[in-house]
């Protein structure tokens, strides 16, 4: 295992070589691998741990039995969940509001940059920039709390957003009872907590577009807005093309913690804000039938593995640098 | 790859100070302000306060006395002004708890986190002869495919009895492969000198990673204890699945509590204090002490967070 392996040496190390080839014995290979057997510790037990676990989707689970003493039951927690009615809904749920989640909030992100990027006074800028980026640290249930106070009041007395329709002369709307405005609602949350975040990233692809284009297009007679539309805009596509492809590959793994936090158990927003993972919790918590929900896991991991795993094909056919390995 | 990493987070600091600061001869030629420009003042200003006025409703529901808030629901301005909520907050000691079972789960797990994530990215990020690949594919994988929830309800319950445990709530998200590979790509832009330097001179590969690799890497161990931090303070959902002790609840429970029945909120301050306890304004005071220390300590640790986020960005 600890071998040296001199062409494979050669190659990576080319240029220093020649210090290094008979500089690494087996045993400073043996103390390296010493410092990183905390982490391949924790990778075995949490992350290959419960892959293995999974094995608890093929059988009838129970506590006594524990994880390999069950019976096995083949695929019927799979069918148990395919059959409920509640399959095609919260799959349809989770890339629908997945889909409104990245688009919404990558768009103000990029409208953020581009903005961002014309203002001049320094400090005025720092400070509207550590603003937006700030409700990215702010916590799902800090988050709920906020969303109660300006949909409900905290005791259910109207709530900000009511107030401000009655002052308008419209209706009333007693929003945690209305679920088809929840897609819509959970989108303004999300641009709220990720469009600073994403305009950051924006704003590090921007600064690295030659100065040199914007001095010929002043020259030109070109105004900011031309600019911003015809260079930055332009120049941004591929760090919006791999921000798509990273937040496709996610679709299925999307931040739960922020839509269970809001929603939590008020089952008449089930229908629009409903996605596998709060599906797969709330099932964890109140039904406690293992079988099936580790069956609804192990769906949710495989169709996410197939699309990180294209997400990774695409990223890496485009940028064939940035990829990891 | 590497140095473009290092370049566009060179360049990030530089633009909070000044972007694209124009020549002075130009900039004055255009003082007309252009509309986009305008356009673009009022925009980024009004989504400024849009992110803010949230947090203020909060803070001044925390401010407001407890009459005026079970009327409207909520408050603008601290009218009637009152500090009561906070007075039972600080005398009563569940307060108390949760900061301690926060502070607990934050610092420990930092600690293990950041200590864990650099050790190991520093052995990927040597390439080492045959176990080099095969240890950066381990690390890899489980950013594709996760076991999910379940068994990992069962690892921690069952095998490792955790129920109860803070270690419930570190253990789980102590590594996050994404933040060792933004280790892993700040490490290989170490200049190889130093530590050729260093062999040459008879150090052992211990005495390389502890006296110089990790001062030189200050920079990268502040972003990732920042972003384990901010992960661990904000934690909720692993002590909603694990622990039950309403004693050992960090922040962030005790308030998942208030969402689920405003009246916990009469159980906060343990003191009886006799009359009703402010139950909303409670509420709002309980979340601002929740948000407080990352309000507090965000102004110095922004600068850090973007350019993790720039190192990670450009690594994909």
């Amino acid at each position: 295992m600890t071998v040296e392996h001199p062409v494979a040496v050669a190659k990576q190390r080319a240029p220093v070589a020649g210090s290094r080839k008979g500089r690494l014995p087996s045993r400073d290979s043996l103390v390296l691998m010493l410092l990183a057997l905390p982490g391949i510790a924790w990778f075995l037990v949490f992350a290959y741990g419960p892959m293995v676990g999974l094995v608890v989707a093929f059988k009838s689970f129970n506590i006594r039995d524990g994880i390999f003493g069950s019976p096995w039951n083949g695929l019927a927690n799979f069918r148990y969940f395919l059959m409920s009615g509640d399959a095609a809904t919260i799959v349809f749920n989770t890339v629908f509001l997945n889909t409104l989640f990245l688009g919404s909030s990558l768009f103000a992100g990029l409208v953020l940059a581009l903005m961002l990027n014309e203002i001049r006074g320094g400090l005025y800028r720092r400070f509207v920039q550590s603003t937006i980026f700030f409700p990215y640290f702010v916590s799902p249930i800090v988050i709920s709390i906020m969303l109660q106070v300006i949909l409900s009041g905290v005791g259910g007395r109207g709530g900000l957003l009511n107030n401000l329709l009655s002052i308008v002369d419209l209706p009333q709307v007693s929003w945690y009872t209305e679920p088809g405005a929840w897609p819509w609602i959970l989108t303004i949350v999300k641009v709220w907590q990720l469009g600073g975040y994403t305009s950051v990233i924006f704003l590090a692809a921007i600064t690295s577009i030659s100065e040199e284009v914007y001095e010929a297009a002043a020259i030109d007679g070109a105004s900011r807005w031309r600019m911003a539309l015809s260079i930055t805009v332009p120049l941004l596509l591929p760090t919006f093309a791999v921000l798509v492809v990273l937040g496709v590959g996610r679709m299925f793994f999307g931040d739960f913690a922020t839509i269970y936090a809001i929603v939590q158990d008020n089952g008449v927003l089930f229908p629009t804000t409903d996605v596998i993972d709060t599906y797969v919790f709330r099932s964890l918590r109140t039904i406690g039938d293992f079988g099936t929900t580790a069956a609804i896991g192990m769906f949710q991991s495989v169709v996410g593995f197939v699309f990180v795993a294209a997400a990774v094909l695409v990223q890496r056919h485009f940028q064939k640098e940035s990829s990891i390995l | 790859m590497s140095a473009v990493g290092q370049g566009s987070s060179a360049r990030e600091e530089k633009l909070s100070v000044n972007t694209r600061t124009l020549p002075p001869g130009r900039k004055a030629r255009r003082r007309p302000l252009e509309a986009f420009a305008a356009v673009s003042y009022v925009t980024v200003t009004l989504f400024g306060l849009f992110c803010l006025v949230p947090l203020w409703m909060v803070v001044s529901g925390s401010l407001t006395d407890e009459s005026a808030l079970a009327l409207t629901g909520y408050s603008f301005f601290p009218e009637p002004f009152s500090l009561r909520a906070y007075e039972l907050l600080f005398t009563g000691q569940s307060l108390l708890n949760g900061y301690i079972a926060s502070l607990f789960i934050t610092v420990v797990g930092t600690l293990m986190s950041v200590s864990c994530t650099a050790s190991i990215a520093w052995v990927i990020a040597r390439r080492l002869p045959v176990i080099g690949r095969p240890l950066t594919i381990f690390a890899y994988v489980p950013m594709l495919f996760s076991g999910g929830l379940v068994p990992l309800y069962l690892l921690v319950t069952q095998v490792l009895s955790l129920t109860n445990s803070w270690f419930a709530m570190i253990l789980p998200l102590m590594l996050a492969p994404f933040l060792i590979f933004v280790a892993v790509s700040f490490f290989r832009q170490l200049p190889e000198e130093i530590l050729d330097a260093a062999r040459i001179d008879g150090a052992g590969e211990l005495r390389i990673f502890f006296q110089i690799v990790l001062p030189l890497s200050s920079p990268i161990l502040a972003v990732l204890a920042l972003f384990y931090a901010v992960t661990y303070w904000n934690e909720w959902f692993t002590g909603l699945l694990f622990l039950s002790d309403p004693d050992k609840f960090p922040l962030q429970l005790i308030l998942q509590n208030l969402i689920a029945n405003v009246t916990n909120a009469a159980q906060l301050p343990s003191s009886a204090a006799g009359a009703a306890a402010p139950v909303y304004q409670l509420r709002f005071a309980m979340t601002v002490l929740t948000v407080g220390p990352i309000l507090l300590a965000y102004p110095f640790a922004q600068r850090f967070f973007v350019k993790g986020i720039t190192l990670g960005a450009t690594k994909g």
